[in-house]
């Protein structure tokens, strides 16, 4: 099982790239696809998805060319784009099973899988409620249960969490965790957290491009050093802010304790054990002074 | 700031805003390029004014008077379908629940929607004005311009019908009823009958009788009242004239037409009335819309079914389903697909489809579609396929005018692109479940025909079975929208079946109207037509 992205950019009529030469090889586990708004995450994910065509490059599932054989990864391919629509007036249930008709499924798999799909995400009470009742995060629990319906061997989640309650952010989560032993998941979104808790892979992209591919721990070790915690009068946060990459701040009655990412520390700071989230900021400024140069 | 500054300005914003926001889209290109299309039929002498055997020489008068007529007649009953989605794009933007946080009042938001709407038909206006401009200096019969006879039909006769239009699109936005597709479908009929309605009579009065006051008044679109004036002219030169007076489209048969001198509109007290009238009721209208106005209310929104629960007690549907299952779920609990689980047989799918495009609907709606069909097999065979096939093909439109559109219009099309042979699968089936509705709809005439052993009857009823999903499935793949299946079905249905037209009559409603081999083509070049549009908007194809 082998999903390969080879040179892909893309670019919306004349306008400006959203992709460009984004190349990536990718095997079972959870890929977490970070980046900030507007990286270029959701071009990807609908080109991975055979939404979209890449403008140049190639994307292989298995060796076979999406753009010549797509539905050689449809009939495998889980996809939770991150806006979606239902049709107001089925029921869950009925929405699932126009949706495991179109996806080819038999009557008596998908009305065993449908079950324990409502089952999973917690919609069991409500299978029979039209969908156009359903609140934000209920739909976006449909939509998880139906980017399972085919039990996928690809698995494209696109900010899976939106609209989630903290509860069902966990339990997505470990949903994902536990879905990864087989298969591919990619999970976009611009939320390190989810990425922390669920990713074998981060794959940091950033103006289009791939900024770095690496395990969570070869990239917490690129920051390692490299995050402080000084505390500075609040007077001095602005002029400080200019100076250095400053992650969070707290403000305690000894004055400000921030959180800085910088190679060498300011006076007085004290090292920190990195987080994800320092190393995917201090990756992130890496790639923009280095682009500006 | 006074207050009515402020107004003003909020106003001026609102209908900018809008109006911008339609001409940056590609569909406004589409309306300019109507608009540009009737000015140059007119040059082209397909749609042309006659007189009886007169035409005007084309001068500035006569051309003004022609482009107004013709954008009364044509642009209100296009520009009405162009502009009735202002309200909704609100929705569909979301833009909606912003303003509605706002203080503006329910009555200023639809005064304003009005005017955007109106600005977008004026543009067109403006387009026909320069085409009128354009025409007389091609046709050089009279190259002399003046230009408050060329301007003024338009401006004083045909901007009031549009401002009257733009008014009309936004009632039929806020009233629930109004507001789905069969608002589409009624309009037409409210728009025959403000055209032909208590004015069109005063044309077949007795010869050199001047046009009666009411009539000018009650004339929505100005044509009794620039045809009844150019009668008057007619008269004037030929006693002998028969007091004929016409607008055709395509009609460039016959021997050519006799020239007489037309020097404008008489702007008569009672003419300039109804002028007022018409601008007035297009600022009343929307006053009364926004009684209906839901202000984006959720709770209020039109289409939501007695089964679904309102939106307000989705947030307490979700807390009461967290508390009933709180134990944790996983993965394992999923249990694995069989191979062979992959593969329907297509007449699934076309069942799911089917389904998909009758949920929904109302037990009266059953109801109906159920008797029709039945009176199919019991009415008389000339009666049932002259008549009631008329009627049970006009009932489904709003199934078939789904077709095509649905994907976007609720976006789901990523998720049902993604799928595996949508084309070669998913796009047959919902045609096959479009066909299906005009064969459980009509069927009965089918049957009989066949029984009778009429072969061209069955032919025509055949290719119109085809014809009418076909269409339906094209005008939503390449519009994504419902509104042009409803607007341009409802009119042919009217000009073809309705009146048994030859040539336009698609049903084959009577054996001398039918022509079955021509729909039978027309079904499959619309198929293909929307094969091919379905293909471009799926990526990889």
């Amino acid at each position: 099982m082998q999903l390969s992205i080879e040179n892909v950019s893309k670019r919306y009529g004349r306008g400006n790239w959203a992709l460009r030469n984004f190349t990536l090889d990718l095997k079972p586990g959870v890929l977490g696809l970070l980046g900030p708004n507007g990286a270029g995450k959701t071009t990807l994910m609908s080109i991975l998805a055979t939404i979209t065509r890449a403008t140049e490059g190639r994307v292989t599932w298995n060796g076979a060319d999406l753009a010549k054989n797509p539905d050689a990864l449809r009939s495998t391919l889980g996809y939770l784009p991150q806006d979606f629509g239902v049709y107001p007036n089925l029921s869950a249930v009925e929405f699932l099973e126009y949706l495991a008709a179109v996806k080819g499924l038999d009557a008596a798999s998908s009305r065993r899988r449908i079950d324990e799909l409502l089952n999973l995400v917690n919609l069991t009470d409500v299978r029979k409620r039209a969908l156009g009742g359903y609140s934000g995060g209920m739909k976006q629990r449909i939509g998880i249960a139906q980017a399972l319906l085919n039990d996928p061997q690809l698995l494209i989640v696109d900010e899976p969490t939106a609209g989630l309650d903290p509860e069902e952010r966990v339990r997505f989560r470990n949903l994902l965790s536990e879905l990864s032993g087989e298969r591919i998941v990619i999970l976009s979104t611009h939320i390190v957290s989810d990425v922390e808790a669920t990713a074998t892979d981060i794959a940091l992209i950033s103006q289009g491009t791939l900024v770095t591919h690496a395990s969570p721990e070869a990239l917490l070790q690129k920051v390692e050093g490299r995050v402080w915690e000084w505390i500075l009068p609040s007077a001095e946060l602005n002029a400080a802010r200019q100076q250095y990459l400053i992650s969070n701040t707290a403000r305690r009655s000894d004055g400000v304790h921030a959180r800085v990412i910088a190679d060498s520390g300011p006076p007085n700071a004290q090292p920190l054990t990195p987080t994800l989230e320092d190393a995917y900021l201090y990756c992130l400024s890496q790639h923009r002074s280095g682009s500006t140069k | 700031m006074k207050p009515g500054m402020n107004s003003a300005r909020v106003l001026y914003h609102m209908v900018r805003a809008d109006f911008l926001e339609r001409v940056r889209r590609y569909s406004f290109l589409v309306t300019l390029a109507f608009a540009i299309y009737i000015g140059y039929a007119a040059y082209a002498g397909t749609i042309i004014v006659r007189l009886g055997d007169y035409r005007g020489v084309y001068n500035s008068a006569w051309l003004g008077s022609v482009m107004g007529l013709v954008a009364s007649m044509f642009l209100t009953l296009v520009g009405f379908y162009i502009v009735k989605n202002s309200i909704q794009r609100d929705q569909d933007t979301r833009v909606g629940s912003v303003l509605a946080a706002t203080p503006m009042t329910k009555a200023f938001y639809t005064l304003a929607k009005t005017a955007s709407n109106f600005a977008v038909l004026a543009s067109m206006i403006a387009v026909m004005a320069g085409a009128a401009l354009l025409m007389q200096l091609l046709r050089a019969e009279d190259p002399r311009i003046h230009l408050w006879p060329l301007l003024s039909p338009l401006l004083c006769v045909a901007l009031p019908a549009m401002a009257f239009t733009a008014a009309l699109a936004v009632f039929f936005e806020t009233v629930p009823v109004l507001r789905s597709g069969m608002g589409n479908v009624i309009y037409f009929f409210v728009w025959t009958a403000l055209l032909i309605g208590p004015g069109t009579q005063t044309l077949d009065r007795k010869k050199n009788e001047p046009v009666p006051a009411m009539a000018y008044v009650a004339d929505f679109s100005g044509i009794v009242s620039t045809l009844g004036q150019m009668q008057l002219a007619v008269h004037g030169i030929d006693p002998d004239y028969s007091n004929g007076a016409s607008l055709t489209i395509g009609d460039t048969q016959g021997p050519p037409l006799k020239r007489f001198v037309w020097s404008g509109l008489e702007w008569t007290p009672a003419l300039i009335l109804g002028r007022i009238v018409w601008c007035a009721s297009a600022i009343l209208l929307p006053l009364i819309a926004s009684l209906f106005f839901h202000r984006f209310d959720p709770a209020r929104e039109w289409g939501r079914q007695k089964s679904q629960a309102p939106a307000i007690a989705a947030s307490e549907m979700e807390s009461h389903s967290e508390r009933i299952t709180a134990a944790p779920v996983s993965a394992a609990s999923l249990s694995p697909l069989p191979q062979a689980s992959h593969g329907i047989p297509f007449f699934r799918l076309v069942a799911a489809e089917l389904r998909l495009m009758l949920k929904g609907k109302r037990w009266w709606w059953y109801l109906v579609a159920a008797g029709l069909s039945v009176a199919c097999f019991f009415t008389p065979l000339d009666a049932a396929r002259g008549g009631v096939l008329i009627a049970a093909w006009i009932w489904p439109i709003l199934v078939w005018s789904a077709m095509g559109s649905r994907e976007a219009r609720h976006s789901t099309e990523s998720l049902i692109f993604s799928s595996a042979h949508t084309l070669s699968r998913q796009f047959p089936a919902a045609w096959c479940a479009g066909v299906l509705v005009a064969i459980l709809t009509g069927g009965g005439v089918g049957l009989r025909l066949l029984s009778a052993s009429d072969g061209h009857g069955l032919a025509a009823w055949l290719a119109a079975a085809l014809f009418i999903p076909s269409m339906a499935l094209a005008l939503g793949v390449w519009t994504g929208s419902s509104k042009a299946f409803e607007a341009i079905y409802t009119v042919w249905w009217y000009l073809g079946p309705a009146h048994h037209t030859p040539g336009l009559d698609f049903m084959g409603t009577t054996p001398a109207s039918s022509t079955p081999a021509t729909y039978a083509i027309a079904a499959m070049l619309l198929l293909a037509v929307a094969w091919l549009g379905r293909r471009t908007r799926l990526g990889y194809a």
